[in-house]
């Protein structure tokens, strides 16, 4: 699944590790949703979209509807 | 373990594997090399080692599980099951590999109270290679 969180991150100016402590997870899990190799559970997407305040497909983009 | 964050369910799976685990693993460990184990004793006696072995075993399955239920990073918990589910799949395959080797006298018997050290070995790398991987 891909996502904006590199450029959400960068808007705001935040690393890897401000982002992993605003979540309350580890830099390696920032690092492996960033770049698509973990997709996040529902709740940790909650997370995410209250965090950056917007909408969750604002976030990720489901693959199968981009296609 | 988690880099920048505390992570209390690691910090609470390290003292029990340290304080718990680990005490029981080299004791198995000893027991294994140097054949103190159920050679050297009678019938009861060979119920301590025995036991000793077993707790280990549980030990570490129990400390496993209480960080699994514990860790609220869920990459993190994903991580932890894909390194033990390569301790299990390997230490099966070798342990029904050499078992055919034995049951075609191809190789001498294997101990089994190191089938738990292998395993806890495997997983071991297992999380190293992944941790790497999702540097």
């Amino acid at each position: 699944m891909k996502n904006r969180l590199k450029v959400l991150r960068a808007e705001r100016d935040w690393s890897q590790g401000d982002l992993a402590q605003r979540l309350e997870v580890s830099r390696q899990s920032v690092n492996a949703i960033e770049t698509g190799k973990f997709d996040p559970s529902l709740p940790l997407a909650f997370k995410l979209a209250r965090l950056f305040e917007r909408p969750i497909e604002e976030i990720f983009e489901d693959s199968e509807s981009a296609s | 373990m988690t880099d920048c964050i505390k992570n209390p369910a690691g910090d609470h799976m390290e003292d029990r594997i340290l304080f718990i685990g680990m005490p029981l693993l080299v004791a198995n460990i000893a027991m294994a090399i140097w054949g103190i184990g159920y050679r050297h004793l009678h019938a009861a006696g060979a119920y301590l080692p025995a036991i000793l072995f077993a707790l280990m075993g549980v030990a570490f399955i129990v400390i496993f599980g209480l960080y699994l239920k514990e860790e609220q990073d869920e990459f993190q918990r994903d991580l932890w099951v894909q390194a033990l589910l390569w301790g299990i799949g390997a230490t099966l395959t070798i342990i029904t590999f050499w078992g055919s080797l034995v049951e075609f006298e191809l190789a001498k018997g294997l101990k089994l109270l190191f089938v738990f050290p292998l395993f806890m070995l495997i997983t071991c790398i297992a999380r190293l290679v992944l941790r790497l991987r999702y540097r």
